[in-house]
């Protein structure tokens, strides 16, 4: 285990961190616009009646993405604390290893093996287990580009719904553009993640 | 690193420093270690650069299996910031420190060393054999700061009290006190905040028979040279930096 390896990984984690909580922000954005866009639909009244669904829609999708980030929110803690695990074990082995080198010819020094060994197989199952996590977190962020793969679809189809709405028009398209720039951030950044956890693992 | 036996009864207390391959920025420090049959206290263990050389001295004298038990006098990173490593290395051991750092010092790594919190009236060290007293050192210069008296070898570990800042490789013992005293002046005034701890230290200290003051800096006081350094620091005004 090279210490290179786990500063990198710190540097992944950190960045799916920043990520993820930006993928919070945006999602919070789209449930904003949602209401904003049930308002409006509201007063255009029959002009917007086919908008009318399309809002409950994003704000599914919005909520979908918000319990989503949470759950992955919790991996990314648990990676953290994994390579801050992974971090204290490299450095213990060098140090150990140092200690070996320093320590020929005391009488003790062979007791030192046992704690050795220990810590390099505790390195070992840590950074299996952060491999495992990697894998499990790729898939979860895979989860949340589908529903942004769906908001960019309900945004087309609302600048559909909002061509009939008069004038009321230019309000509904604001929100369909609104939903289409954040589904394209939410995409972007979470693309940006898979991105961070695949050089980790192209890494081993 | 340099290795001193400083008292041989049925235990010893051997003193560890002079590292010649320290690092040059870091602060030169004291460690001692307290070795009976079958276990072992190591004070102020020190720093995480120091830990590899530490670790090598002590096993001229002990497993990793005896070294039982660890003391920090206060939370500062010359002290114990090595905690993380020890925790990998030592299987039976305990941490005994200030139960006002716990939350401070867990920050280094300790899941695998029992920490022992030690109120702030102090308390004792049972190594099997002998018994240490702990002996509270409030302000002098942590905020919660404790040394180590041992009654069997009138030895007192007095922690950042009697430290000196002096060139590498000095001697471990005083030899000249009036030429020594520069070497201790600056240190004493500028990181000791309380003269009213100071006078509560040095009045609890002069009821312990004390044969050799062991600072964590610098070099060890023995003989007269204990009441010359209780003298001199009576009568220094501390916390000069307000």
């Amino acid at each position: 285990m090279q210490v290179n390896q786990t500063k990198s990984q710190f540097v992944a984690v950190a960045s799916i961190a920043a990520e993820l909580s930006a993928v919070m922000e945006v999602a919070k954005e789209i449930s904003l616009a949602a209401a904003n866009a049930k308002a409006i639909a509201f007063r255009a009244g029959e002009k917007a009646k086919g908008f009318q669904p399309i809002t409950d829609f994003i704000n599914e999708l919005a909520k979908d993405t918000i319990e989503l980030v949470n759950n992955i929110n919790e991996y990314a803690f648990h990676l953290y604390r994994l390579t801050v695990n992974e971090q204290r074990m490299t450095e213990a082995c060098r140090r150990f290893e140092k200690v070996g080198q320093l320590a020929v010819g005391a009488r003790y020094a062979d007791s030192l093996n046992a704690p050795l060994q220990q810590v390099r197989q505790r390195n070992q199952v840590c950074h299996r287990e952060f491999i495992i996590q990697v894998s499990e977190l790729l898939i979860k962020l895979a989860d949340v580009m589908h529903p942004a793969r769906a908001a960019r679809v309900i945004a087309a189809n609302s600048r559909i719904e909002a061509s009939q709405a008069g004038e009321y028009l230019q309000s509904l398209q604001a929100v369909a553009e609104s939903v289409d720039n954040a589904a394209q951030i939410i995409n972007d950044k979470v693309h940006k993640c898979r991105s961070a956890l695949t050089i980790i693992n192209v890494a081993e | 690193m340099r290795m001193t036996k400083i008292y041989e009864g049925a235990y010893q207390w051997i003193m560890l420093g002079r590292d010649e391959h320290k690092p040059e920025k870091i602060i030169d420090t004291n460690q001692y270690m307290v070795r009976t049959a079958n276990r072992c206290l190591l004070i102020d263990p020190g720093g995480i650069e120091l830990f590899a050389p530490m670790l090598a001295a002590v096993l001229h004298h002990a497993p990793v299996e005896e070294i039982t038990d660890l003391f920090a006098s206060h939370q500062d990173p010359d002290i114990i910031s090595s905690l993380g490593l020890w925790d990998q290395a030592l299987p039976n051991a305990k941490l005994h420190a200030s139960a006002l750092w716990e939350g401070f010092l867990r920050h280094f790594g300790c899941e695998t060393i029992e920490y022992v919190p030690i109120p702030d009236h102090g308390g004792v060290i049972n190594l099997g054999s002998t018994e240490l007293q702990i002996v509270p050192a409030h302000y002098l210069h942590a905020s919660a700061n404790f040394h180590i008296y041992d009654p069997h070898a009138k030895i007192l570990m007095s922690g950042d009290v009697g430290a000196a800042l002096e060139a590498p490789a000095m001697p471990v013992f005083v030899e000249n006190f009036d030429m020594h005293v520069e070497k201790m002046r600056y240190f004493h005034q500028r990181w000791m905040p309380s003269n009213q701890a100071k006078r509560a230290w040095i009045d609890r200290v002069r009821k312990l028979d004390i044969d050799i003051l062991a600072p964590q800096h610098g070099r060890m006081f023995k003989g007269d040279d204990v009441k010359r350094f209780l003298d001199w620091f009576e009568a220094l005004q501390v916390g000069i930096a307000v």
